[in-house]
């Protein structure tokens, strides 16, 4: 069989790592002169948007000194009393921050499987679909949902899903007993994983299906002409134009890992309880924010901060054990 | 659709529970230099005891004698609208100028431009007011924010206490804003006779350490109602009468049929504790200060909470949790039973007789869980105020008062229409026994922001809905001799800062027990980490205050 | 803007470049001189000669499927827009959502754009929108190709100087007294400045620039190009896609803030739209407290049909957006620029 062999990107996966490294060796030893002379405007380019962020997100960043402090908004930043890494340790000898943690590591985990690949799954359908105005008119439907906020969402699964929703009743009208996918603590990591993917898969996929339209046709019509089936097409010249921002995306969602929807999850506390949906935000905003306790909730604050860099170092590190150039190299 | 917040609901139930205690944190707080701040010791480090001097004196008016007067502080009530206005306030106090306020709103946003309501009311005043708007359901952040900022700080600010930021009442109130007293206290306040008209229970949550800061916006004492559905119970006959607890289950079990989509009840939580008279905070008993969460009548309360929920007369959608289409739910004759406020009676008369002139709510009659003579425990006179600006410049204060002077101005007064209904043929027009209809343009114009800066004592006279003033006046009347009033009352207290998370745990298990997740004994469990982790240095602290009344 | 222009019709000097350096790397050499218009063939079904005709059961699988989906989505949207023609006696009666419609009605829509300040809001969001897109366009898009060459100097400092937004954020007082303290209250910047630089956003363009081969860019090089030239002149017409969902993330990001607008804002003239459709969701709304509002009585409440009224009309002006973001989506802009 001759296609395997002229199939592009056949044998090796990753063929094209090495050119996103940096040069050859030699560019290294480059002196800083020559180097700045090289990449002078590569640095400009960068400063208008540094500027901005250093006055809007490092500026205002500085406020999180509070996590240090016992904090009082009157006071302010400079008169507040210091109490050194007390506020950390009110966080981390909370007891239900424990299980806050695990439930935002459990739904993470979950929704890493069940949810981070459908958004892919269905571009990879959707591109294959031939009619563009099919197309435009499927992706204009699925991507809706993400702009209803998540009361809504809950009130549609409700009326739909409900003790007494669509189904329930009609399965009571019909002589069956009713269920209750709402209050049911068991099956809590489905539900929302489902109401995520109803929201957002449907926005996801437009970030894969620009990277899709990065394909060359060509690609594909030679790879068909030497043989290459429907599947090997999609494995070998498919699913590569897509790796890079896969991996960005994965890289980036496990950094933020601690992190889960919150306001989703805040709005079902009460019908599931907080044993299986307190997260580590909805922790946070229930002890520092609601009661305004400022200090504590920067202190969390920082604290979730400095998992998420460094697991997205760690990620990033494990991109390149695996020969992906991931978010950045060394 | 709000996004911002959880539903309302949970925030009335954090206002409800305003307590706890900080558990681990408290030790980690107790550094030296807190003390100053009101916060780390329990001993209390507020002036607490309201003297009298402080308070306006009460100088009542009456421009119409009530068809039903109250009782024991319930809401006087009209059943016809006078057909003379009286002008309480014949010149225009204000001396032109521009007083910028900050108020929340729960409505649409009015046009600021040409807007005649605004120029209506800022003429009787005789100064512009410019309102700063916020909705309602994040003022809470913003008042965060911009109390952070003195200098952002409006003229005027009004302030609901479930709002309050914490600290508000030991830093806050008297480094932002003026001291009222030297020209409110006593007969001061006869200088702005509306004011004077206000009664005292309202003004004494006005006070901060001492000194008075707020104009209250009064309130009625009995704030919630357990509704059904008398309509719809008498199409099967029943006219429901419950005087304890297990007459309310064995009701709601004879009403529910899931089969036809209609379930007894919404979740009935609030109603219930009332019931079975779970205090607001605290309770004394034989001269011992017992807090809400160790009674008896908590814990009994909870259970019978369980018992509505197992018995599966609580609608899905309420054991879901969707409190905030548990009106509709109950409007729509999906669920018959209703905890709600006593505002919300007149607001399903007016959401509902249009569409449905059968349309009928009523209230039960207070009943004690247990049987016997039921407890209602006396709500503070306001829970909403407005504060003004600290200022070097008297005038300002002067004029804000005046200001609130005209909008305090009583029912039966030219000032109360205008505020209230808009201006005659613009944003009304009279229909059938005087009953203003309102126009289209004051969907658009009049939204209620006046009366949130300073308002008059509570009337009832909804005549518009036949025989709901009757109803209404009188289920309070009588409610109202059962009124107690907690320790404490009406007293602003500032509690430090770290005690305040440990109430979480409670709310939770308000959701978790009836729902079965949880039991009493993981109650008797919480209430044991509460007592250790800061609940007895919070009983010290309320002790302490007790002590000094 | 240049994303427009970039696909269209690639620069013949790029295409020039492109077939010159080879395609895409692992592509077989001999099919890069089949004639170009042979990928413009295709048969009457819409499918490319080359392409085999799909199975019967794969496509009946297919077909399902994506029936589903759109139905699973489709039919509560479809709920709530019934519910926002339905009258305020329909929503009673069907106890929340109106599934089959009863009496319609266009109520909802005339009480909320009535009295123009929804118009007016209209205004304000469109406004802030475009020129808040415009302005993280241009910042993003240079940050971006500023740090899509690895090893350049500085390369790894400047790119943490973004990441480390992404992960630590500023609390609300701290960010109010900062816009309170640039005098940016009442000021429709602090409704953009403050979020105009989204760190991911940067990251995708970066991604993207980063997946442009190499070769074409050192051609360009050779040929004297600066950087600001083959950003322009190449990378950008190359990234027509990118550029248009980065634009639209950030539009719609604009498009759908109230929460700055809730702080930074005291002048209700200026509400952006999405503020004041909140305003009408809370219409008649009883207070946190229980507490009574008075005798006011404007008579406008906000049942159902206002409600889902809101959502459509917030909702609406992103589903028109859309077809021109897919318009950039067209496949195989030019032979091989990006490295499959």
């Amino acid at each position: 069989m001759s296609a395997p062999t002229t199939t592009p990107g056949q044998g090796n996966p990753t063929p094209e790592a090495p050119a996103a490294t940096p040069g050859p060796p030699a560019a290294r030893r480059r002196t800083l002169a020559t180097r700045w002379r090289r990449d002078r405007a590569l640095v400009l380019m960068t400063l208008p948007a540094i500027a901005l962020l250093a006055v809007f997100a490092y500026l205002p960043m500085l406020g999180n000194i509070a996590a240090f402090q016992y904090y009082s908004p009157y006071s302010g930043f400079f008169n507040s009393p210091f109490v050194g890494l007390d506020n950390f340790a009110r966080v981390f000898t909370n007891p239900a921050f424990l299980n806050a943690v695990l439930n935002t590591l459990m739904i993470t985990a979950f929704q890493l499987v069940f949810f981070f690949p459908v958004p892919i799954a269905l571009a990879l359908l959707l591109n294959s679909v031939i009619s563009p105005r099919v197309r435009v008119f499927i992706q204009s439907v699925v991507y809706l949902p993400h702009f209803f906020s998540w009361v809504l969402v809950v009130t549609i699964f409700q009326q739909i899903l409900g003790g007494a929703g669509l189904i329930s009743q009609t399965l009571r009208e019909n002589g069956y007993s009713g269920f209750d996918l709402m209050t049911n603590p068991d099956t809590f990591l489905l539900l929302i994983t489902l109401q995520a993917v109803w929201k957002d898969a449907g926005w996801g996929i437009i970030i894969f299906l620009a990277a899709l339209s990065t394909v060359d046709p060509a690609l594909h019509e030679a790879a068909a002409s030497d043989g290459a089936g429907r599947w090997r097409r999609m494995w070998h010249i498919t699913l590569p134009a897509l790796r890079p921002v896969v991996i960005l995306l994965l890289i980036l969602r496990l950094g933020d890992s601690l992190t889960v929807g919150f306001e989703q999850l805040i709005l079902q506390r009460d019908a599931v309880g907080a044993e299986v949906s307190e997260v580590v935000d909805t922790f946070v905003y229930y002890q520092g924010v609601v009661y305004g306790d400022w200090s504590f909730a920067a202190a969390a604050g920082l604290a979730k901060g400095l998992v998420s860099l460094v697991l997205v170092l760690g990620a990033n590190k494990l991109a390149h054990v695996f020969g992906e150039a991931g978010v950045y190299q060394r | 659709m709000s996004t911002h917040r959880p539903a309302p609901a949970r925030i009335v139930l954090n206002r409800r529970t305003l307590f706890g205690a900080a558990g681990v944190g408290l030790s980690a707080l107790a550094v030296p230099g807190l003390s100053a701040c009101g916060g780390g010791t329990a001993a209390p480090t507020e002036q607490v005891a309201v003297s009298t001097e402080v308070l306006p004196r009460h100088i009542p008016i009456t421009i119409a004698e009530p068809d039903i007067p109250g009782v024991n502080g319930s809401v006087p009530g009209y059943t016809s609208l006078p057909t003379e206005l009286v002008r309480s306030v014949t010149t225009p106090p204000g001396d032109g100028r521009t007083i910028r306020a900050m108020t929340p709103l729960w409505g649409t946003i009015p046009p600021a431009d040409g807007n005649q309501y605004y120029e209506a009311v800022n003429e009787m005043i005789g100064n512009t007011i410019e309102f700063q708007i916020t909705d309602g359901n994040v003022y809470a952040d913003k008042l965060a924010t911009v109390l952070a900022s003195p200098r952002d700080v409006p003229d005027w600010v009004q302030i609901p206490q479930w709002n309050f930021p914490s600290r508000f009442g030991s830093e806050i109130v008297g480094n932002v804003f003026a001291d009222l007293t030297p020209y409110l206290a006593g007969d001061a306040v006869s200088k702005y006779p509306n004011l004077a008209n206000i009664p005292t229970d309202a003004w004494r949550s006005c006070v901060f350490n001492g000194k008075l800061y707020g104009i209250p916006y009064p309130d009625t004492p009995i704030r919630d109602a357990l509704y059904y559905r008398d309509d719809l119970l008498a199409e099967r006959g029943i006219d429901p009468q419950v005087g304890s607890a297990e007459e309310l289950l064995a009701l709601a079990k004879e009403i529910n049929d899931p089969g036809a989509n209609r379930w007894a009840a919404e979740d009935l939580w609030s109603a219930i504790a009332i019931a079975f008279g779970v205090p607001p905070k605290w309770k004394v008993v034989d001269g011992r200060l017992v807090h809400r969460v160790e009674t008896e009548e908590y814990r009994a309360a909870l259970d019978f909470n369980r018992q509505m929920f197992e018995a599966g007369v609580v609608h899905p959608d309420a054991v879901a949790a969707q409190e905030s289409e548990a009106k509709a739910r109950f409007q729509s004759g999906r669920s018959l039973l209703l905890a709600d406020g006593v505002g919300g009676w007149h607001e399903a008369l007016r959401d509902n007789l249009a569409n449905n002139p059968d349309y009928s709510q009523k209230a039960f009659a207070p009943f004690a869980g247990q049987g016997g003579q039921p407890i209602l425990w006396r709500g503070p006179g306001a829970s909403m105020f407005s504060f003004v600006k600290q200022t070097d410049d008297t005038s300002m204060i002067e004029q804000i008062l005046a200001s609130a002077d005209v909008l305090a101005a009583p029912f039966g007064t030219e000032e109360f229409s205008v505020i209230n209904n808009g201006v005659e043929g613009v944003h009304y027009t009279p229909g059938p026994n005087g009953v203003p209809q309102p126009t289209e343009l004051a969907a658009v114009e009049l939204q209620p922001t006046y009366i949130f800066l300073a308002d008059p004592p509570v009337v009832e006279a909804k005549v518009q809905y036949p025989g709901f003033v009757e109803e209404y006046c009188s289920w309070m009347a009588d409610a109202a001799q059962y009124l107690q009033e907690p320790p404490l009352y009406g007293v602003q207290i500032t509690e430090p800062p770290q005690y305040a998370s440990l109430a979480q745990p409670f709310e939770d298990l308000e959701a978790d027990i009836p729902r079965g997740r949880k039991s009493l004994d993981d109650l008797d469990a919480a209430v044991e980490n509460w007592r250790s982790s800061g609940g007895e240095e919070l009983r010290a602290f309320y002790q302490g205050l007790l002590d000094q009344q | 803007m240049s994303a427009q222009i970039g696909d269209q019709t690639a620069p013949a000097a790029v295409t020039e470049t492109a077939r010159r350096t080879g395609v895409g790397p692992g592509a077989p050499q001999r099919h890069d001189d089949l004639p170009p218009t042979r990928r413009r063939r295709r048969r009457a079904n819409g499918r490319p000669v080359w392409e085999e005709d799909p199975h019967p059961v794969g496509l009946g699988l297919k077909g399902v499927v994506l029936a589903l989906v759109v139905l699973v989505v489709a039919f509560p949207l479809y709920t709530v827009v019934v519910t926002s023609f339905s009258t305020q006696a329909e929503t009673l009666r069907a106890g929340g959502l109106v599934v089959i419609p009863g009496e319609l009605t266009l109520e909802a829509y005339r009480q909320i754009l009535s009295g123009g300040v929804v118009t007016r809001a209209a205004v304000v969001s469109v406004g802030i929108t475009v020129v808040g897109t415009a302005l993280s366009m241009l910042v993003s898009v240079l940050a971006a190709y500023g740090l899509s060459r690895p090893g350049s100097l500085l390369h790894t400092p400047l790119l943490f100087v973004f990441l480390i937004t992404m992960f630590f954020s500023a609390g609300l007082i701290p960010s109010y007294l900062l816009v309170s303290g640039l005098g940016l209250i009442d000021s429709y910047w602090a409704l953009i400045l403050p979020t105009a630089v989204s760190a991911f956003n940067i990251l995708i363009l970066r991604n993207f620039f980063m997946g442009i081969d190499n070769a074409i860019l050192d051609a360009a090089r050779i040929d004297g190009a600066g950087e600001w030239r083959i950003l322009l002149r190449i990378v950008m017409p190359l990234s027509g896609a990118v550029l248009a969902v980065v634009a639209l993330f950030y539009g719609v990001g604009y498009f759908n803030a109230f929460f700055n607008a809730v702080l930074y804002i005291n002048d209700n003239a200026k509400w952006p739209l999405q503020l004041v459709l909140r305003s009408y969701v809370l219409q008649g709304a009883s207070l946190p407290g229980g507490a009574d509002p008075g005798q006011a009585a404007s008579g406008a409440v906000a049942g159902m049909p206002i409600k889902m009224a809101v959502v459509v009309l917030a909702t609406v002006p992103i589903l028109l957006v859309y077809p021109f973001v897919q318009r950039h989506f067209t496949k195989g802009v030019i032979f091989g620029a990006i490295k499959g």
